[in-house]
């Protein structure tokens, strides 16, 4: 999986990736923006995950953006989600997610 | 830059110039030696005949001599005539001209007892006119006690009766510089006195100052110039000392008398042909020696300088005219080469780099007559290129639309039969150059016999990409003919024969294939060997029994393989392109890794998933090294019983085997064309429970999962089967998703996913085995 992270600004991460965010790929997925954050010498509170080309997300990927959001939450951050298909979107909307994630 | 046309002409030339100058410059050198060679002798030659007018006084001094001795022994003998003897005294001197003077001078008492002085002595006076002088007679003179009386009678011999005295001051009158010479008077072998002769040295060096050797002796010499500061020296050899000299850097004076070593240029050398110069005073001279009879001897030195003054002036001016020549020479050369030559090539070169950026040039050149005739041809040739050129554009563009016609040729709508279920088929084909040698071709020969082919012609290009469409042309007319399978290659490979003149082949791959039941036929005319894969099996070859290669001799006979397809077999077909795609080490990509790549991803049904798969191998293998050949590729899947609709997945249940398995389940999604929010759904939940139980289920040890995945029509039933550890996923508790986010636990969302899905979860255990049978509505 193609992932690219871009620092914008002091604090905040733009990742894109595309493909599938399951069993295979979302661990490493989270692994790396994880390790990005706690390797910053700034404070990072402010993350960007570009949904425009991710094609398919399971439980795997969930749990993922679950454990991103908490994170970023405890050290009062904010993580945004763009440009989330439609049927990603029934995923997260399935599991309660769309109440307190951002989508942009 | 000596690479250049200019600087090679321009150094032959020097060199050659070099070699003529240094020839040229040697020549003069030792000419210039012979010519002072000569000069020398001449100087030589002049002097001596000036010297031997000078011997010849010195003779005439010595006949003088002998004449007044003879004089003084008649005297002597006879009557002792004084009268007489002054007269006869006169009477010599007068035919001697040379002679300043002499006389006879008796010994005291020789001839008369009682007179001590008995002497006879004649002088030239200053009207050149001979006076006997009678004073010398006397006390007051008394000639027995002078210097050179002493010195004659004491050296004087009857052998060598010729003394010359050293140089004297006359101290009698004149008082001038004199030699005498004196002889012996003999009676009766009895020296009874002398006879003298005065010689005065300034006459002698005023004659040889009058010397003009130069001006006689070389014409080239201006008339009358003198030699600057040429000096003499006139010495006695037998007596060694000097009788006089003219070196204006002696005391000249002082020196007479002395012995001639203490000139310092004194030399005796005396070479005709071996020139000696002497060094005095940071000049250089030529020594002449010249002895004469009376063992005197006289050298005159003439400065070099003078001496070849002209000589040297000649030479010196042939020096600058070669130089001058060495340096226009060149200069005139390297004038004309550059106008010639340089500036053309220049002028060309401008030219043809204005040409290659494609400007319009007016090619001319007037001169010289070469160059004028090179850029009338770069002229025409230019024309010719832009004339090619543009018909290179326009064939180009022509071949461009051939390979648009020519793919345009080839079925390439996929899916062909979007209304035939029975069999799906993917083709492709890449062309190593505009137009290509390859094909591929399949349709319906009539509603239930389907006929695919791949094949390659011999030969690349445009000829290979005509034949190719006879060929195909042909085949496509000749099976709808209703021949069998065996009479139909047999009669196409007859047609190609009769319609191939040039020799060209075509190895061909065919299938026929019944649709409804399956029976297909496969045909091999000398092509790479296809692969088939059993519904879910591996791709093997099919080795068929090789036939040879259409289109080389009518009445071959063709082998015909005969098969029976199940429901999801797979045929692929290739050409030689793909097998024989290189690399840049030069290895080529193989039949090996053709299979590998096939088997790595055999659960993707796709047909052109298939395709793909395989280019992009290919494409990953080859790098950057060009196509070399076409690539052309077919898959024929053939599905006949629509109506069997369960699909089947065993595997290990490990991580690694996650993808082979999505790959597998949008195969079968794909095939039974379900819509994507279904496949949607069966991804995810499959991914849960294909997770579950790879995690869980085999704690211990490793274990399969088996899935089937049966289309009812109505739904589509999925069943996840085990035989792991007991596990029931429903028993699990929902997890509450209205709990604010930072509450909620990461895991348990997979099987509450799966519920809210699925229209129906059962499990069952049995026999060992977890079943998890999921139900997703169509």
């Amino acid at each position: 999986m193609d992932i690219s992270i871009k620092v914008v600004g002091l604090s905040g991460l733009y990742v894109k990736a595309a493909g599938r965010l399951d069993l295979d790929n979302a661990v490493e997925y989270g692994a790396k923006i994880k390790d990005l954050i706690e390797d910053s010498d700034d404070v990072i509170n402010d993350v960007t995950l570009d949904f425009s080309e991710i094609t398919f997300i399971s439980s795997f990927g969930l749990k993922v953006v679950l454990e991103l959001y908490k994170q970023l939450k405890e050290q009062e951050g904010t993580l945004r989600l763009k440009d989330v298909s439609e049927q990603i979107m029934s995923s997260f909307k399935m599991v309660g997610f769309d109440k307190f994630l951002i989508f942009e | 830059m000596f690479k250049t046309v200019k600087s090679k002409i321009l150094i032959t030339a020097v060199v050659m110039l070099a070699i003529l100058m240094l020839a040229f410059g040697c020549y003069a050198i030792i000419s210039r030696m012979r010519t002072k060679q000569l000069m020398v002798q001449n100087y030589k030659f002049s002097i001596s005949s000036y010297v031997e007018d000078i011997n010849e006084s010195v003779i005439s001094l010595h006949d003088n001599l002998k004449s007044l001795a003879l004089i003084g022994n008649l005297y002597y003998r006879t009557d002792r005539s004084n009268d007489l003897t002054d007269r006869v005294i006169t009477r010599i001197f007068e035919n001697y001209p040379q002679t300043l003077g002499g006389g006879i001078w008796f010994k005291p008492y020789a001839v008369d007892k009682s007179k001590k002085y008995n002497c006879f002595y004649a002088f030239r006076d200053k009207n050149n006119k001979i006076v006997v002088d009678k004073n010398f007679s006397s006390d007051k003179y008394d000639y027995p006690n002078q210097e050179w009386y002493k010195q004659i009678i004491s050296q004087v011999t009857p052998e060598r009766n010729i003394i010359w005295t050293k140089p004297y001051y006359e101290n009698q009158g004149s008082y001038t510089m004199m030699v005498t010479a004196g002889t012996g008077i003999y009676v009766d072998g009895k020296l009874v006195g002398i006879a003298t002769v005065d010689w005065k040295i300034t006459s002698i060096m005023a004659e040889v100052s009058k010397m003009k050797p130069l001006e006689r002796t070389f014409s080239m010499y201006k008339s009358g110039a003198e030699i600057k500061s040429s000096f003499t020296l006139f010495g006695n050899i037998k007596d060694d000392y000097i009788i006089a000299s003219t070196d204006p850097y002696l005391e000249n004076e002082k020196l007479i008398g002395h012995s001639l070593k203490e000139i310092p240029w004194y030399t005796s050398a005396n070479d005709l042909f071996y020139t000696t110069y002497i060094n005095y005073h940071g000049k250089k001279y030529v020594p002449f020696v010249n002895n004469l009879d009376n063992g005197m001897v006289l050298i005159i030195c003439l400065p070099k300088s003078e001496m070849f003054k002209d000589v040297n002036k000649f030479y010196f001016a042939m020096l600058v005219i070669m130089l001058l020549l060495g340096l226009i020479i060149p200069a005139l050369l390297y004038y004309r080469l550059k106008r010639y030559i340089v500036n053309p090539i220049d002028k060309l070169t401008d030219i043809a780099h204005k040409v290659s950026k494609g400007q319009d040039v007016e090619i001319k050149l007037e001169k010289p007559e070469e160059f004028a005739q090179l850029a009338s041809t770069f002229d025409k040739m230019t024309k010719d290129i832009k004339l090619i050129t543009k018909e290179k554009v326009k064939i180009n563009s022509e071949l461009s639309i051939a390979k648009t016609i020519q793919a345009s040729s080839l079925p390439n709508v996929f899916p062909p039969f979007p209304d035939r279920p029975e069999f799906d088929i993917y083709a492709s084909m890449e062309p190593a150059k505009e137009v290509g040698g390859d094909f591929y071709d399949f349709y319906l020969i009539d509603k239930d016999n389907l006929m695919f082919l791949v094949a390659d012609v011999s030969g690349k290009g445009i000829p290979a990409a005509l034949f190719m469409m006879t060929v195909k042309t042909l085949i496509n007319n000749m099976s709808q003919m209703g021949y069998t399978p065996k009479q139909l290659i047999e009669s196409i490979n007859k047609k190609i024969c009769e319609s191939n003149k040039s020799g060209l082949f075509v190895t061909l791959l065919a299938g026929i294939v019944n649709i409804k039941t399956g029976a297909t036929s496969l045909i091999n005319c000398g092509h790479n060997p296809p692969l088939i894969k059993r519904q879910d099996g591996e791709y093997q070859y099919i080795r068929l029994r090789p036939n040879i290669v259409l289109g080389l001799f009518e009445d071959s006979q063709y082998h015909i393989y005969e098969t029976t397809l199940n429901s999801g077999d797979i045929i692929f077909t290739y050409t030689d392109g793909i097998t024989e795609s290189t690399n840049l080490q030069e290895e080529m990509y193989g039949e090996e890794r053709l299979q590998a790549c096939l088997n790595e991803n055999r659960y993707d049904n796709d047909v052109k998933d298939i395709v793909n798969n395989v280019k992009t191998d290919i494409k990953n293998y080859v790098g950057s090294a060009p196509q070399s050949d076409d690539v052309t590729m077919l898959v024929f899947k053939y599905c006949s019983d629509i109506s069997k609709t369960e699909r089947f997945f065993s595997q290990m249940a490990v991580p690694e085997n996650y993808k082979p398995f999505y790959t597998w389940l949008h195969g079968v999604c794909d095939e039974w064309k379900l819509n994507d929010d279904l496949k949607n759904k069966l991804d995810m939940c499959s991914e849960e429970i294909f997770a579950n139980i790879t995690f869980y289920a085999y704690p211990s040890s490793n274990g399969t999962i088996e899935i089937k995945m049966n289309n009812t029509g109505s739904s589509v039933v999925m069943e996840y089967i085990d035989n792991g550890i007991e596990y029931n996923p429903l028993e699990k508790p929902d997890p509450d998703i209205t709990l604010p986010p930072e509450e909620r636990p990461l895991g348990g969302l997979g099987i509450f996913m799966v519920k809210q899905m699925a229209d129906d979860i059962q499990y069952i255990r049995e026999e060992n085995l977890n079943r998890l049978i999921v139900t997703f509505n169509l």
